[in-house]
């Protein structure tokens, strides 16, 4: 077994277990320091002390905490969940409904960083000396600058007011139908994401193209797309794929902003709710969940990185 | 030729004033000064990427073949880098790309010449890497920058530099980074690829032992301009220049045990502060009134070479 653990490859992914781990403990604790009862907040201001604590028997959120700790990591063993409080709908089935949605927002988000991000950054390393140049500095600025439910309600205006290319809110399932609802969230999210990204890959082809290995390959007669693709983008890549695996895990936590803007039926939305009615099952396995989601997405940008980028191999 | 850094609308600075350099096919030519002298500043306008370092060529022509090459347009520039002038950089252990192996970097240098299959390209790279003497081959070709010593790295430039058959081969300082029996190595390598693949040769250094040992002519630069040119063996025996003499005598080999080494007193003129009249006066021992109030002296003819000392004369009496 340690042994094993030799493999870079397969002593990251331990690494990536453990934070898994962490992250289940943490989302146990957290939701139970928020002040607030669950079984309260269901009965109501009437309830009798016996009636809480008969309720909250009920629930499985009785006894100590390490023991309803124990009682909770053995029932995950065994794939178990758990149920939510407030609905007796089991954790893993509404988070099989509303997980596709946000899934499929991360995706649209993180297909369109790229697509924007990518040739931005170029443009505004090549330009830079430009009023491209200048443009996008200032530009990137402003739009970092600029909150998302501000920026959101900006795009709703222009592009589903003014000009009827996106629906105001809402969602309906299946693809490729679902991207007419999805196009303009992402986009939202985009406004922060994009220009963050285009200056790490600006700056690391700015930094690229002074390297010696440049001048050499011009010197050499190496033109054309060779030259770019090989010379200056590749070469550059290894942080912008590291910020990219960050970003994706980002996007989890913008959508629940973007969600409820856009009232979009995904995970961010069910989240506020549940964490609102102390819906502590339902809290854990969405966090935990959706964590999950993020640890393998940044598992996955080391190893695209790996590959692109020998000297950026994981060790 | 003249070579200034500078901004649009801004003040000029000159780098170089006044450098000629000639050589025929064939021919090994040693440019030969302390750093900051231009020699590097000078290779990149024979190649054409002075605008990379923010610098241009004022006045002065750059002909290859009868073509004149000053000011000519990229696209000119690219039919000659790697085809007609190969190019060592000077700092060329940092001059592969550290996320491509050796092969690709070979192979795309080599494919650029003509229509050639992958196969073939592939074998023309193995026989490349064959040509710079090292040794596996294979192994060679599919390790990448940081996987390989200096002195291989230094043959895998080499390799690239002569892939598609230049008739001729810049060497800015080839071995100014790499330990002495690998600079021995480097240099014999050199001087077997010219003679087989029939190449002019261009070898930059500070060390005027190197270029004794490779080449046939030489021009001592300092400071932006020719001090003096000519045939190495007259240059070794009978300076004519204050400055060549002072680099001669200053040569670790010539050292006596016990003595302390001969350095050249002061500094070398930097950029920017060139003194007014010759530009060596204030460390030179023949200086006198003249040197300080005429400008930088033309190069002349004198003995086998051309100096550009007013003093040349004196020189040779002084010698014997």
């Amino acid at each position: 077994m340690l042994r094993l653990l030799r493999h870079p490859v397969l002593r990251r992914l331990a690494q990536a277990f453990f934070v898994a781990f962490l992250l289940m403990v943490f989302a146990f604790l957290l939701i139970r320091l928020i002040p607030g009862d669950p079984a309260m907040i269901l009965l109501g201001d009437e309830a009798t002390e016996e009636d809480v604590l008969a309720y909250r028997k009920l629930l499985g959120i009785d006894g100590s905490i390490p023991s309803q700790f124990g009682r909770y990591v053995a029932n995950l063993v065994r794939g178990d969940f758990g149920v939510s409080i407030r609905s007796r709908e089991p954790v893993l089935s509404i988070v099989g409904k509303r997980l596709p949605v946000s899934l499929w927002l991360t995706v649209t988000t993180i297909v369109m960083t790229v697509g924007l991000a990518l040739p931005l950054g170029v443009a505004a390393a090549l330009y830079r000396r430009t009023w491209f140049g200048h443009a996008f500095q200032i530009g990137a600025s402003v739009m970092v600058a600029t909150p998302v439910f501000f920026s959101g309600l900006l795009l709703i205006l222009l592009f589903a007011v003014q000009v009827n290319l996106a629906p105001i809110a809402g969602y309906h399932a299946g693809f490729p139908a679902n991207l007419y609802y999805l196009w303009l969230p992402a986009l939202t999210i985009n406004f922060v994401l994009v220009p963050v990204l285009a200056r790490i890959l600006q700056s690391s082809i700015v930094e690229t193209s002074s390297e010696e290995f440049v001048e050499a390959a011009i010197i050499r007669g190496t033109q054309g797309w060779r030259f770019y693709w090989r010379y200056l983008l590749r070469p550059s890549l290894a942080p912008t794929i590291a910020a990219l695996g960050y970003f994706a895990a980002t996007v989890v936590s913008y959508a629940v902003i973007i969600e409820i803007i856009f009232n979009l039926p995904g995970l961010g939305m069910t989240l506020v709710d549940a964490v609102r009615n102390r819906d502590y099952p339902l809290v854990q396995g969405i966090v935990f969940l959706s964590g999950l989601l993020v640890v393998g997405l940044t598992f996955m940008a080391d190893l695209v990185n790996g590959w692109l980028d020998p000297r950026a191999k994981i060790r | 030729m003249c070579i200034s850094f500078g901004r649009r609308g801004g003040r000029k600075l000159p780098v170089i004033d006044a450098a000629n350099l000639s050589l025929d096919r064939r021919q090994a030519v040693g440019i030969v000064g302390e750093s900051g002298s231009g020699k590097t500043m000078l290779c990149r306008a024979l190649i054409g990427t002075l605008p990379r370092h923010g610098a241009g060529i004022v006045s002065g022509t750059v002909r290859f073949d009868g073509q004149e090459l000053a000011g000519a347009p990229e696209r000119v520039w690219r039919g000659i880098r790697g085809r007609e002038i190969g190019y060592i950089p000077q700092s060329s252990l940092a001059g592969l790309n550290p996320v491509l192996t050796v092969e690709t970097q070979l192979v795309e240098s080599i494919a650029a010449v003509g229509s050639m299959s992958r196969q073939q390209a592939r074998e023309e790279a193995v026989a490349l890497i064959e040509r710079v003497q090292i040794p596996r081959a294979e192994q060679v070709l599919k390790a990448r920058s940081h996987e390989l010593s200096g002195g291989m790295r230094q043959r895998v430039m080499i390799a690239a530099a002569i892939a598609q058959g230049p008739k001729l081969l810049i060497a800015d300082e080839p071995t100014t980074a790499l330990d002495v029996t690998i600079q021995r190595e480097i240099l014999n390598l050199i001087t077997q690829l010219r003679q087989e693949l029939n190449m002019a040769l261009i070898l930059v250094s500070h060390d005027l032992a190197v270029i004794e040992e490779v080449c046939d002519e030489v021009m001592v630069m300092y400071a932006g301009a020719s001090v003096e040119a000519g045939p190495v063996a007259a240059l070794s025996k009978a300076p004519r220049h204050p400055y060549t003499r002072a680099l001669r005598v200053s040569r670790v080999d010539r050292a006596v045990p016990g003595r302390d080494l001969e350095a050249i007193p002061g500094d070398a003129a930097s950029v920017g502060s060139w003194p007014a009249g010759c530009r060596f006066w204030p460390r030179c021992a023949l200086a006198d009134e003249a040197c300080r109030r005429d400008s930088q002296p033309a190069l002349m003819p004198t003995g086998q070479q051309l100096s550009a000392c007013i003093h040349a004369e004196r020189m040779a009496e002084l010698e014997q």
